[in-house]
């Protein structure tokens, strides 16, 4: 897969049809990758495909100009195509590589089941739908199912449907779709007055970085509602009620463009499980509207459309 | 004389100018007796209404928030209300899952001419609240003294 993509990258770049490659390179720190931009077709064999290519790129589209290669997952496509629904992307700007995908490793689960920090372990590697972990000298063995993150356990569309060049033969969805939800299905059994303080106590710890916003390809607002002074929506420095105030109108804003990538809740330093809110709200999209964000780009964007009749029973 | 007591939900109600706000002033000028506990704030229509609105509203303590547009199909700018339909319906339905009283959440469709709806809508909205409580949501006696984190 590597080899197609370089070698692709290579005739994209040398035959004009784009202007840049956007692909990942190996990151500073083991088992991490770096989003690679270049105009240099010799840098193209620096691209990596593996385990470990967790960021959505398409978060960047909208701030580059000119025509793009993209190296994109299952979940990123969807992000890239809910771009173009909403015109922030021209679809003929960009050229998508698509990669099939067979799920990401979460490193976090990784050192819970060896019990070892990140760095102290040899090697990580995949092979089909098994992934062993080297530390010690010792080579262990796991189910992707795992290790995998759990968005990917709940993955619907793990190749792009949405593609120019396909890297590789297509893949399905590594889990059952229930082993993403753990989170959320806890929650949904408690009482209304739980729940609330449940929230209340994780955004007690946000430190309002705006990470989870900044990393969110769904963000696109030009001068977001958090920082306008006139009116002053939120107070600048952070406490639980506007922390949590944020992230509910945050989640409301981007219903029907998230597709539960899972990017703000892996941005968050301080760990609050965000996907227990925009798996719900990708959920209450979905039930609501039957709609499904970034499957096809000709389908409306969520905002955009209706229905005459719909969600009356909501509506006095 | 009835016995008053002593708390009495507040509730903002965002009415959409050409069809709920003067359906509200119908019902005054037609003088409908209905609880006087919403606080009106006029809105060029119901597709205005960001669902920031009804979470401000809340964070600053109204018990409730309405929100009320033109009838699907008579909305002065064709769609506003449809699309307002939407905002309302996942925002309804979001905040239930994070915990807060659906009662809370409320959206109608008052004409120019409903007068009588709109003082209905009023009475029935605030009765449900006094059953539901008074919003004490974004309550804290640790408030303003930041994050867990930052102590
Ligand atoms: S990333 Fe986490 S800590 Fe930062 S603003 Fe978002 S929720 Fe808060
Ligand atoms: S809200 Fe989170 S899960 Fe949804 S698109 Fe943005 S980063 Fe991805
Ligand atoms: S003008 Fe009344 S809802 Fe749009």
């Amino acid at each position: 897969m590597e080899q197609k993509l370089r070698s692709e990258a290579r005739a994209l770049l040398e035959q004009g049809k784009v202007d840049y490659i956007f692909g990942y390179e190996p990151g500073s720190l083991k088992f991490t990758t770096t989003p690679l931009l270049t105009r240099d077709k010799n840098d193209v064999d620096r691209l990596v495909v593996n385990p470990f290519i967790v960021n959505n790129l398409a978060k960047f589209l909208t701030e580059l100009k000119g025509r793009v290669g993209i190296v994109v997952k299952g979940c990123d496509s969807r992000s890239l195509v809910s771009l173009i629904q909403d015109n922030k992307v021209a679809r003929g700007n960009v050229v998508i590589l698509g990669v099939p995908c067979e799920g990401l490793i979460d490193l976090s689960k990784v050192e819970k089941l060896v019990g070892r920090e990140r760095d102290e372990l040899d090697d990580i590697l995949r092979e089909g739908d098994k992934v062993f972990v080297t530390v010690d000298g010792k080579k262990r063995e796991f189910p992707i199912a795992d290790v995998a993150f759990d968005k990917c356990l709940a993955c619907e569309l793990p190749t792009p449907k949405e593609y120019d060049i396909l890297l590789g033969a297509p893949t399905s969805p590594i889990g059952q779709k229930d082993a993403g939800y753990t989170a959320i299905d806890n929650l949904k059994g408690k009482i209304p007055q739980e729940r609330w303080e449940f929230w209340k106590k994780e955004f007690s710890r946000c430190i309002r970085c705006y990470a989870c916003r900044n990393v969110c390809p769904a963000c696109f607002c030009q001068r977001c509602f958090v920082e306008e002074t006139e009116p002053k929506w939120v107070e600048p420095t952070a406490n639980w009620q506007d922390n949590l105030l944020f992230q509910v109108v945050r989640n409301i804003h981007v219903a029907g463009r998230c597709s539960d990538c899972g990017e703000c809740e892996r941005a968050c330093p301080v760990k609050i499980p965000l996907r227990a809110l925009t798996r719900e709200m990708y959920d209450i999209v979905g039930e609501l509207f039957d709609f499904k964000t970034g499957m096809d780009k000709n389908e409306p964007s969520l905002m955009t459309h209706y229905e005459k009749e719909e969600a009356e029973g909501l509506i006095r | 004389m009835e016995q008053k007591s002593e708390w009495d939900p507040q509730i903002v109600g965002f009415l959409c100018k050409w069809c709920s706000y003067a359906g509200a002033d119908l019902a005054g000028t037609s003088r409908k007796k209905y609880p006087p506990n919403v606080r009106v704030i006029k809105v060029p229509c119901s597709g205005r209404v960001d669902p920031l609105f009804v979470l401000k509203g809340l964070r600053m303590g109204f018990d409730g928030v309405l929100v009320s547009g033109c009838h699907p199909g008579d909305c002065h700018y064709q769609t506003g209300n449809y699309r307002a339909r939407r905002k309302m319906a996942i925002t309804k339905k979001f905040l239930e899952y994070m915990g807060v009283e659906p009662e809370r959440i409320q959206a109608s469709w008052v004409s120019a001419s409903e007068g009588d709806k709109f003082a209905a809508t009023v009475a029935d909205v605030t009765d449900n609240l006094k059953k539901t409580g008074p919003n004490r949501l974004f309550e804290d006696r640790r408030e303003n003294n930041g994050t867990e984190a930052s102590k």
